[in-house]
This record gives C-alpha cells, sequence and structure tokens, in this order.
C-alpha cells in the first residue's frame, strides 16, 4: 500500500492539529495499516519527548538574580535612576544649610522673622523707644489696686519713608 | 485537538502603579521557566539560553507600561524569547554547544534507569538543532510550551496553514533523524 500521502495527516494527527472532519478517515486507515500505526506512535513518542525537557532550578533561580539585579540595580526606570541623585542633592543642601557660617541651629527661623535688621533703620532717629525701669515683681507685695501702666509705643523708621513699622506694647500692671 | 494538562495561557497580570518591580519579578516568577525552555529548545545551549532568557526579561521590563496587560504577557514574552534566540543564534551559527547541555536526570542515582530518555532527549536535541529557525521555532511552541496553532501563528506573524505546514514538516524531519541516530548506533 502506499501510504506516503498520508504521511502528513499522520504527523498534525499525532499532535492533535488534524481537523476533526479528517480524524476518522485517518483512524480507519491506522486500523489496517501496520506501518502507518508504527510511524504514528513514533511520532507520539516526539512529541512526548520534546516536551519532557527537564530544566535545573539553579538556571531558572541563576537568571532570577540576574534580572532582579540588573533591575533592581541600575534599572531602566528612570524614577529608579534617579533616586539616588535627589538623595545626594538633598544631603547637600542639608549639609549646606547646617554648615553655612553664622548659622546656629539654636535660632529658628521665626526668631529671625521677629528680629529688625540695622541696615533697614533709619540712622536718625534711630529708634524711639519709651525707656521701661526694669523691674521685678513680687506678687506678695503687689498693691491691692495696681492698675496697668500706659502702652509702650517702639516706632522703627527704615530707609523707605512710607514704612514705619510700630510696635505696641501692653504693660502690666505695676506695683510697688 | 489541543494538548492538555498545559495551564499556562493568556493570563492578564495585575499592574501595580507602585509597585512595578514587584509585579514585574511575580511576572517573571510565573514565566521565567516556560521562557528558559523555549530559549533551551531553540538554541541548544545553556549559556545562550540564560543570556537569551536575561535579555528577553530585560525587554519586558522596559516595555511593562506599553504593554496590553488585558491581553497577557505570554505571547509577547514568546514572541521576544523566538526572536532573541534567532539573533544569538545567527550570531554564533555553527557552533551548537550540545555537548554543554548537562541532563539533570543523568546525574541522579537511578540514572541508569533513565538512560533511555535521556538518549532519547539527546537525539531530539540535535535533530532541532537540524531544522529550519522557522520549523524549528513552530514546533518548540507546539510541541513544547503546548500552545494552539492559532497562538503559535499569532507569535510567529504567519497563518494557521503555514504553522500547520511547519510543525508537520518539523515532526517528520526530527522522526527521520532520530530514526536515522538510533539505526546508526544500532
Amino acid at each position: 500500500m502506499n501510504c506516503s500521502k498520508f504521511e502528513t495527516d499522520i504527523a498534525l494527527y499525532a499532535g492533535g492539529d488534524l481537523p476533526a472532519g479528517q480524524i476518522a478517515r485517518i483512524e480507519a486507515h491506522l486500523a489496517e495499516c501496520a506501518d502507518c500505526r508504527a510511524l504514528a506512535e513514533e511520532l507520539r513518542a516526539l512529541v512526548i519527548g520534546l516536551r519532557d525537557e527537564p530544566l535545573e532550578d539553579a538556571m531558572v533561580a541563576q537568571i532570577h538574580q540576574r534580572v532582579m539585579a540588573e533591575v533592581g540595580g541600575a534599572g531602566f526606570s528612570l524614577r529608579g535612576a534617579l533616586a539616588p541623585l535627589l538623595a545626594l542633592a538633598a544631603a547637600l543642601v542639608l549639609a549646606t544649610v547646617l554648615l553655612w557660617p553664622g548659622h546656629s541651629p539654636r535660632h529658628a527661623p521665626v526668631a529671625r522673622i521677629a528680629r529688625v535688621e540695622p541696615s533697614l533703620i533709619a540712622p536718625s532717629p534711630p529708634v524711639n523707644v519709651v525707656p521701661v525701669r526694669h523691674r521685678v515683681v513680687r506678687r506678695r507685695r503687689r498693691a491691692p489696686n495696681a492698675q496697668p501702666g500706659p502702652p509702650l509705643l517702639v516706632q522703627f523708621v527704615t530707609d523707605d519713608p512710607n514704612i514705619v513699622i510700630y510696635w505696641l506694647v501692653n504693660q502690666k500692671p505695676q506695683g510697688d | 485537538m489541543e494538548p492538555e494538562g498545559i495551564a499556562l495561557r493568556m493570563t492578564a497580570y495585575p499592574r501595580e502603579n507602585s509597585g512595578e518591580l514587584a509585579a514585574f519579578e511575580r511576572i517573571m516568577s510565573q514565566c521565567e521557566r516556560r521562557v528558559l525552555r523555549v530559549a533551551l529548545r531553540l538554541l541548544n545551549n545553556p549559556q545562550d539560553a540564560q543570556d537569551a532568557a536575561q535579555e528577553v526579561f530585560l525587554r519586558l521590563y522596559k516595555h511593562l507600561g506599553s504593554l496590553d496587560e488585558t491581553r497577557g504577557y505570554e505571547p509577547w514574552l514568546y514572541r521576544v524569547t523566538v526572536n532573541v534566540c534567532r539573533d544569538i543564534a545567527r550570531g554564533r551559527r555553527g557552533s551548537i554547544g550540545l555537548a554543554e547541555i548537562a541532563d539533570p536526570v543523568a546525574a541522579q542515582p537511578d540514572a541508569y534507569h533513565a538512560a533511555e530518555r535521556t538518549q532519547q532527549r539527546e537525539m531530539i536535541r540535535r535533530g532541532l538543532s537540524c531544522l529550519g529557525e522557522k520549523e524549528r521555532a513552530a514546533l518548540v511552541l507546539r510541541d513544547v510550551e503546548g500552545l494552539s496553532t492559532r497562538e503559535v501563528a499569532g507569535i510567529l506573524g504567519s497563518s494557521e496553514n503555514t504553522v500547520r505546514s511547519q510543525i508537520c514538516s518539523a515532526r517528520l524531519k526530527l522522526r527521520d533523524f532520530t530514526g536515522r541516530l538510533l539505526r546508526r548506533r544500532s
């Protein structure tokens, strides 16, 4: 029997690729042809053998490590690439601020804002301050009808004639 | 009729915006054996296969954001694996290191009983290296990975009829090759 015309279909049949409509015809032929049955068995064993490719776990683990080292270290991520640079820049800024001459961590920025730079104050008249006598409050000796004193007015005159800073300070009640 | 027991299929992986690296590692963990197995079958050289797999996953990481996760990553991974292996094979044409492939089964204590399987593996490896580039890719994706003819056609950019013709031809050539080898040895 000339079976060469069946070879292609048997090769497809062995791997499960033969269209459903042709399976019955091939199976009928295989039932009566020992050579083609042998061919079909060989091809089927070959397909099974192709799937039988053991992999070493060490190989897989090695690839995993290599790839993760690559993407985790010097990866393609822009965020990942910039992170060390940003950290370095932040460290430099912090070091510059901390080591800048005259910087004192005891002076909070709020306190600096409250200060008036001498250069901003006009030399004449520099500051009109109503002098206040330093006093020590002793509660037990305070007069029973003590009244608060008049408020203090501090005037800062700057170089700009349009800017005058007034500082009104309420005095605490004065006692003897 | 499709082979059973192959449950890989086109899985869609959820993407984590805040954990891109973690998402990538999860995808790699699920696919690395398949990529390596295909690369090994296509290249017949473990070192080249490892290099190929590494390149495939680096490309995956690079393009992860632009891939359509709803379609799953496997078709893309298989396509890139075939392309990377083709480039590596063309770069080292004629220097197939069959002897370098270490068979894990052969190293086991009961290797004597597995000698026949080991011999068959070796014949298949040699036979695969004798196939043409496209036939080998089609056969590996269909018979080793168990993808459907349609999936293989999609990955290789061919028609289903072409793939069917390629795998049919490849099976018959492989069977002739192993048959000749067996007759020569006996």
